[in-house]
């Protein structure tokens, strides 16, 4: 049996993904470049370094 | 990064290469919502097919290319080999560059396999560029289709 809360969460995050692949390409690889910074941000490892655009 | 898929185009101009397509993480990027990826997944095409006939190894190469990394992945096997030689073109900032269309990066990613390829093939199925007649043809000919059968049955919802 599905918990209706989870499902409605995970509708949302359907529908954020959705959003999210719809945007252009360039704006998608600044949002690629922002996770890379979160993540530099969190574990700061010389191997991975953000981009510069 | 513009410039460097002007590079990597140059690249074929020159002879250094005969065919390239995007792949990876910033082909995904391009089907479905941005994942978190550090390098220009390049596979290509070899322009002296000669070279694995003689026993030559092939091996990858990671590059700088005007500050990106980029990762030179020989086409390792016919369903990448035919996915360089079909490719789709994407533009970045009026550059054209070739990617992977979404139903061999779909069959590429059902065919390595790991946890995180199975959850990009699941993706890009559920973001609707993937043309299904497609892929079903691509994954008979490269005896895959049991791997989506595997994939839709226990993708789960979230």
């Amino acid at each position: 049996m599905k918990s209706e809360a989870a499902e409605i969460v995970f509708k949302k995050k359907r529908e954020r993904r959705r959003r999210l692949a719809g945007l252009p390409f360039e704006k998608k690889i600044e949002i690629v470049v922002e996770l890379q910074k979160a993540a530099a941000g969190i574990r700061k490892d010389p191997r991975f370094k953000p981009w510069e655009l | 990064m513009e410039k460097t898929l002007q590079v990597i185009e140059e690249m074929i101009r020159l002879g250094i290469i005969k065919a390239y397509a995007i792949g990876g993480g910033i082909a995904a990027t391009y089907y479905i919502e941005p994942v978190l990826t550090y390098d220009l997944d390049v596979f290509f095409l070899p322009i002296y097919d000669f070279a694995r006939g003689r026993g030559y190894a092939e091996e990858a190469e990671a590059l700088i290319i005007e500050g990106f990394p980029v990762q030179f992945i020989p086409a390792y096997n016919d369903l990448v080999r035919e996915a360089v030689t079909d490719p789709a073109i994407l533009t970045y900032r009026d550059v054209e560059a070739k990617v992977v269309k979404a139903e061999y990066l779909a069959a590429i990613a059902l065919q390595t396999g790991r946890s995180k390829d199975r959850e990009r093939a699941v993706r890009l199925l559920e973001s609707g560029s993937v043309d299904r007649a497609a892929l079903a043809g691509i994954l008979e000919k490269h005896s895959l289709a049991e791997k989506l059968k595997n994939i839709e049955g226990g993708a789960d919802e979230k």
